[in-house]
């Protein structure tokens, strides 16, 4: 038994099954429609805001907002890759074909962070796209794919998406349930989103350390002062991702299957 | 070969399986037979390394399952006909078991045509029957043609073209050399398939013997007398060591002693017989009376039986056995 063997075994579980690839589509499917309505926002934003706030402007940050949200689709598809095991009852079947679990576990998540890393620059690419069009439909400054910066925070959505495909999968292993692990990773995902209802001090330590906010920093194309540089933030979601998947690999080769 | 040693699994509080040890030889099949609840499901998912177990081991050929280097080519087992993901088409399903294993397409084909479900490897096992997940999931076992084969209650739920289905194959698989475990919590099933048994009550090992050894030393033979002299003759029994008990009308239910001798005793003193006749005990007796009391819900006195109650449950089921 290679590792390759267990990448193809993973691979064909992985496309056969509906589910994960519906999500995936949904995936796709969200970040060209939040794209569009984040464009539409901002640009409504920019023609009533002051001068000072048309100034501080910047149409990039408009342009990969929908990866965040649709980063929720994107661990599900991980969560689901496992979790589809578990509630069908194949999961002991897959164990008795693959006794190494950690090899078994190591084939579930890389096939699931090619995938997602993958599918990652085409949605940044989709929502890049269309929120600027939006924008500029409305006469408000837009950015384009050739503008510096750009290419590579399309780029950079690979490793979001793919980190938090794997998110996914170290939840899923964790919770074993479809409904409990991708609530829970839904929540945990959009926290940073709600900091405001948090202390100021604690909100501000969420926005910037919190991973999913981290990791986001990716889709900065002009990192202003706020916030960690790109490749530190991603660093950040990295190291997380890395120490779930770590204690989600302990807990499956402890755990009775 | 499958060597299990004082397997013990607790789990919380719960003593699934207690100091479990046996051998399933090659070329055999075994039975593993108990009721519900008596551990047999747990041994086989340690044999397989799905569970830990608290203390002991289950071996194969010498070697943990986990530290086999392609399973599948030498441990072939169904523990949960229905484990298969619903949309995921049957030939996938087995495509995705055999990879994992280095083991090719032409396997899978093959497999679907023993298992007769050829014609369905392209559809949903969502819709299919009970009998064709069996099957299903017995093509799965046998994707990597072991020597070692593990049926948890195969013929479970399946009608009686599939149970026979199921009869033939583990005896040719047994009859080609291979190890062949078999649960069943029917001893009538066991009795028409199995070469030799393994017998669990309460996780504990309660019989290990050959099918017809077992019938023997579990069911003791029951004499049936009817004779006008009941009296004298039961005195001149009970004299021989005879256990002697009134059946209805002029009947003697005698045990403890052969036919035979009970016919010498009459003889020797004149006293006149209607009818002899030895009683074997069916399988179905043998086996209740041996795990009479272990079953984890029995229908009557439901508390749970310390193994010296156990004892005197089987002891006291022996007689009323014999009463019948």
């Amino acid at each position: 038994m290679t590792a390759y063997d267990v990448l193809r075994s993973e691979w064909g579980k992985f496309h056969s099954i509906r589910a994960t690839l519906g999500c995936l589509a949904g995936a796709l499917a969200a970040t060209a429609a939040y794209g569009y309505l984040f464009g539409l926002a901002d640009a409504r934003r920019y023609l009533a805001g002051s001068a000072a706030d048309r100034a501080a402007f910047d149409p990039t940050d408009t342009g990969f907002r929908a990866l965040v949200l649709a980063g929720v689709l994107v661990s599900a598809v991980g969560v689901l890759a496992v979790t589809s095991e578990y509630a069908s009852g194949t999961m002991p079947v897959s164990v008795a074909a693959v006794p190494r679990r950690g090899l078994l576990l190591g084939g579930k998540a890389a096939v699931v962070a090619v995938v997602t890393l993958v599918a990652g620059p085409p949605m940044a690419l989709v929502s890049f796209t269309l929120s600027q069009l939006s924008l500029a439909a409305r006469n408000v400054p837009s950015a384009g794919l050739g503008d510096p910066g750009v290419l590579g925070a399309v780029a950079g959505a690979g490793l979001f998406t793919g980190l938090v495909g794997l998110y996914g999968v170290a939840l899923g292993f964790l919770l074993r349930r479809s409904a409990g692990a991708v609530s829970l990773g839904t929540f945990l995902l959009i926290l940073p989103g709600m900091a405001s209802l948090f202390p100021d001090a604690m909100a501000e330590w969420i926005v910037v350390w919190w991973p999913s906010a981290a990791g986001a920093r990716v889709f900065a194309v002009h990192p202003g002062s706020g916030g960690l540089a790109p490749l530190v933030g991603i660093g950040v979601l990295a190291a997380t991702v890395l120490a779930l998947l770590c204690v989600a690999a302990a807990v499956f080769r402890a755990r009775d299957v | 070969m499958i060597e299990i040693r004082g397997l013990t699994k607790r789990y919380g509080d719960v003593t699934a399986v207690d100091g479990l040890s046996f051998d399933v030889r090659p070329g055999v099949v075994t039975g593993f037979l108990g009721p519900n609840g008596a551990g047999k499901t747990s041994t086989m998912r340690m044999i397989l390394g799905l569970d830990r177990p608290t203390s002991g081991s289950a071996t194969i050929g010498g070697r943990r399952y986990a530290d086999l280097p392609t399973p599948l080519r030498e441990v072939g087992a169904l523990l949960d006909a229905h484990a298969v993901h619903p949309y995921r088409s049957a030939g996938k399903h087995l495509l995705a078991l055999a990879r994992g294993n280095g083991i090719g397409r032409r396997r899978v084909d093959e497999v679907l045509g023993l298992v007769g479900l050829a014609d369905v490897a392209g559809r949903r096992p969502g819709g299919f029957s009970l009998g064709m997940k069996q099957r299903l999931g017995i093509a799965a076992a046998l994707l990597g043609d072991p020597g070692v084969v593990l049926l948890d209650e195969p013929v479970n739920g399946l009608d009686p073209e599939g149970i026979r289905w199921i009869r033939s194959l583990t005896r040719d698989l047994a009859s080609e050399g291979r190890t062949v475990l078999l649960s069943s919590h029917l001893m009538s099933e066991m009795a028409l398939t199995a070469d030799h048994l393994v017998v669990v009550g309460r996780g504990r090992l309660l019989a290990d013997t050959g099918l017809d050894a077992f019938v023997r030393s579990a069911a003791r033979e029951t004499v049936v007398v009817r004779t006008p002299g009941a009296r004298p003759l039961a005195a001149l029994l009970e004299e021989a060591g005879a256990t002697v008990r009134p059946g209805a009308g002029d009947e003697l239910l005698v045990t403890g002693v052969s036919g035979a001798t009970v016919g010498d005793v009459a003889g020797a003193h004149g006293i006149v017989l209607h009818e002899l006749t030895p009683q074997r005990a069916s399988l179905e007796e043998a086996y209740l009376e041996l795990t009479g009391g272990s079953a984890d819900f029995a229908s009557a006195g439901a508390r749970p039986a310390t193994p010296a109650e156990t004892q005197a449950t089987t002891a006291s089921m022996t007689t009323s056995g014999a009463a019948r």
